[in-house]
């Protein structure tokens, strides 16, 4: 198993550096020089020209790049943004904090909420619950995002005065954008959990557990849901990945500084060493999310541990 | 399986609750739609960033924006300039203190001024400046290498900062921990989020009224509007799609502020049949403006063919103001040797613009010139009209300060960054080249008549309207009438 992990590790460096070379590649094609985005058409072209000189903007793509990553492997420099002039990390450490705490609080709402429900609703198929059920989870999965964001605040924050309309200053301000991202998501975990659900009571093994007189509730807690949830919880693992890259319009409704705003602001202006700063930042996370669903796997299903660990052993 | 989902429902509540208490309400909330990116006082570039640092620090003199009125005393309390021109001398303020208590002297001010002439970012301000001259310990000259009448006006914007801090500190502590000697003093920023100011107590001018100030970063207008009626935020500037909401709340106030920016339509002059100044007379009489503002800005813009504001120096009524007029623009048309329905080509936006460029677009094919609309990503869109890539464009452009800078617009020098119509002329090089060094107000104002007249006879731009600032505000907050460009000062508002 450590080995399996170890090696995981390992293959992440050539998948970052294709993704740091990718990032920095497509900034490049983009038209525009952050001097002139920064200083707009009103400016002189010698300032302009100097500003790109101080930010080493002048030199070709290659050497860019090979700079870039000589400081991020040699001093675990992320380098300094080309609009504040402060180092990278600083922003990432201010909006990270939030950005988790939004993706671990949706991710928890919407995995309690479509996963119960979706079994409530693979339970009784063909009832009027499921259909219910179904019919509000194809609302919420089609609704868009910031309009829900912006019906919540008229509700909640306008109407009702009963939480904040923006910050994210107290847990009170995390509530709104929770609900705003986990109801979409919730959806799409429903329809999923029932789905996953009533294929896996359709096989053989739950026929054998019936037939051995097991109860209804064993059935479907031991039996059924284990392996109905292999789906799920990768569904859930890059859902989760994602929303770590900052559920962008939450962020931006509830003026909620976090990783999101942060990217598609330093794209706007081509803050290059920002972007690639956020970019490998969430890739490096996102690598070890799904590594951490591919360990989940292992618990809920033996049959898959077993696999890790011959890989394990077929190398000594 | 029922112990990992428990486990982490937990670890998720524990990352919900483990946050900061809050802190002592301030007595002033503004919104705005951006963070800064920086606090230094001379390396800034958004309106934000000016809007944050006018609390922060003062200026030697203080001069509304549309150069009308005289410069009023900041920290300046007299000046004297030489009768060439060339020579400005200021008597500074004896006893003004920064807000780490030292005191300010001549040679804050040489500092600061110098800083500005080696700024990419506002250098603008000083144009004109050759060298810095401290006399003694409260005086300063400001030597010039040729007379150039906008310098007062642009000394307007220039900061005074601190030259011990500055050495001081490091250049991150220094442009993000400002030490002003202006009305309100940095206390905290939470980037992205939140600046914290407090009233400073020793402020030469006089301790403000409101004693604390926290600007939060809102980036959705409708969420500032809603914030404004929760009385969450007291103050903001608002997108006018959110007006209609905002004017049926009695708790809620609005004030406008009018600016010099202004929406445009440019041709590109370089080429076919945008060279013909008929056919740009009949392209200006063809837009319904009124109209246009409807739309587009719900209102809230004055109607202005002229790239000058109306409240700007060098502005005249007796310049050309075009207006809607089909008739008039079929005849220039045919008196151009268009013969219509003809096909104009492309008219190119950025996504904001595009709903202008829908007007646009009926408003031509109304006279008989059909047209595409391409939208392009913003910073891809100037990239294409620096270059000359395009046929029809519009935008909104500011071209704030002097009236001078809008030699920007027309000038040879310019094509290529904001001279978009790519217009080149030797007379009107010439008449901004003479405004510039005309030290006479009277002289000064009937070049710049000639100017304008000039760029509304030739119609170089189809210039539409200056759009106006809506700010709206807490019922109770009183706010002084908002002068040109609307830039705010915290000391001025007090509570009812």
């Amino acid at each position: 198993m450590q080995k399996y992990i170890l090696k995981r590790i390992l293959y992440m460096l050539p998948v970052l550096l294709g993704v740091a070379f990718l990032v920095f590649a497509i900034l490049a094609l983009t038209p525009g020089d952050p001097g002139s985005i920064i200083l707009g058409i009103t400016a002189k072209q010698e300032d302009i020209a100097a500003l790109n000189a101080q930010f080493g903007y002048d030199k070709p793509f290659l050497i860019r790049f090979f700079n870039y990553i000589r400081d991020l492997v040699l001093h675990f420099d992320l380098g300094t943004s080309y609009s504040r002039r402060q180092p990278v990390v600083n922003d990432i450490i201010a909006r990270f904090p939030n950005t988790l705490r939004l993706a671990l609080m949706s991710m928890a709402l919407s995995a309690f909420i479509g996963v119960s429900l979706g079994i409530l609703s693979a339970v009784r198929q063909y009832t009027t619950l499921d259909h219910v059920l179904v019919v509000v989870a194809l609302v919420f999965a089609s609704i868009p995002g910031f309009w829900l964001a912006l019906m919540l605040l008229m509700f909640f924050s306008l109407h009702l005065k009963w939480l904040p309309s923006f910050g994210a200053d107290t847990f009170k301000h995390f509530i709104l954008p929770t609900v705003t991202v986990s109801l979409t998501s919730a959806a799409g975990l429903l329809r999923l959990t029932r789905a996953s659900m009533l294929e896996t009571v359709r096989q053989e093994y739950i026929r054998t557990a019936r037939a051995k007189g097991a109860g209804e509730k064993v059935i479907i807690w031991r039996h059924a849901l284990r392996n109905a949830l292999i789906p799920v919880i990768t569904t859930m693992g890059t859902s989760f990945g994602a929303s770590l890259g900052g559920a962008i319009i939450a962020e931006t409704v509830f003026a909620m500084p976090g990783m999101g705003t942060l990217l598609t602001t330093a794209i706007r202006q081509k803050d290059v060493p920002v972007v690639m700063g956020a970019t490998l930042f969430l890739a490096l996370l996102f690598s070890l999310v799904v590594l951490v669903v591919d360990i989940l796997y292992a618990f809920i299903d033996p049959r898959i541990r077993a696999k890790y660990e011959n890989g394990g052993r077929s190398r000594e | 399986m029922k112990k990992i989902l428990a486990i982490l429902l937990a670890a998720c509540l524990v990352a919900g609750l483990s946050v900061s208490a809050f802190a002592a309400a301030p007595d002033l909330v503004i919104a705005v739609d951006a963070d800064v990116d920086t606090l230094h006082f001379s390396d800034h570039s958004t309106t934000t960033e000016v809007n944050v640092l006018n609390q922060i620090y003062d200026p030697l003199i203080y001069m509304n924006p549309d150069g009308s009125e005289e410069p009023e005393s900041r920290i300046a309390e007299s000046w004297e300039i030489s009768e060439d021109g060339l020579d400005y001398t200021f008597h500074i303020r004896q006893g003004i203190k920064f807000h780490d208590g030292s005191p300010l002297t001549a040679e804050d001010v040489a500092f600061s001024l110098e800083m500005y002439l080696v700024s990419e970012y506002q250098g603008a301000f000083v144009e004109g400046l050759d060298s810095v001259e401290v006399l003694d310990d409260y005086t300063v000259v400001c030597h010039l290498a040729n007379p150039f009448s906008p310098f007062m006006l642009g000394l307007g914007s220039c900061y005074i900062a601190s030259k011990a801090y500055h050495d001081a500190s490091s250049p991150e502590e220094f442009a993000s921990t400002p030490i002003g000697c202006g009305p309100y003093q940095f206390v905290n920023r939470v980037p992205g989020s939140n600046i914290e100011l407090k009233a400073f107590e020793d402020y030469y001018g006089g301790a403000p009224a409101i004693k604390s100030v926290t600007f939060k970063v809102i980036p959705d207008s409708t969420t500032s509007a809603i914030a404004l009626q929760t009385g969450e935020v007291d103050f903001a500037e608002i997108d006018s799609s959110n007006l209609v909401m905002l004017e049926r709340n009695p708790a809620v106030t609005i004030a406008l502020a009018p600016t010099s920016g202004f929406t445009f339509v440019s041709m590109n002059t370089e080429k076919e049949p945008f060279s013909n100044v008929a056919f740009r007379q009949a392209v200006n009489y063809a837009i319904n403006r009124e109209e246009l503002i409807e739309i587009c800005y719900d209102g809230k813009a004055e109607v202005n063919s002229n790239i000058c504001a109306k409240t700007r120096f060098g502005y005249s009524d007796s310049q050309l103001q075009y207006t809607y007029d089909k008739e008039k623009a079929i005849a220039l048309l045919a008196e151009a040797g268009i013969e219509t329905p003809y096909d104009l080509g492309t008219i190119l936006v950025a996504e904001k613009y595009q709903n202008i460029a829908v007007v646009l677009q009926e408003d031509l094919a109304d006279i008989g010139l059909n047209t595409t609309i391409r939208t392009e990503e913003f910073n891809t869109y100037i990239k294409s009209l620096t270059s000359g890539n395009y046929d029809l464009c519009a935008l909104e452009m500011t071209l704030e300060g002097d009236t001078q800078q809008l030699a920007l617009a027309f000038t040879t020098d310019w094509i290529g960054m904001a001279n978009n119509a790519r217009y080149s002329d030797e007379q009107m090089d010439a008449l901004f080249a003479a405004a510039a060094v005309e030290t006479n107000v009277e002289k000064r104002a009937e070049i710049f008549n000639e100017i304008f007249t000039k760029a509304q006879n030739e119609a170089i731009y189809a210039v539409i309207c200056n759009p106006e600032i809506i700010y709206a505000c807490n019922a109770n907050l009183k706010v002084p009438a908002f002068v040109l460009e609307g830039y705010y000062y915290v000391n001025q508002f007090s509570w009812a």
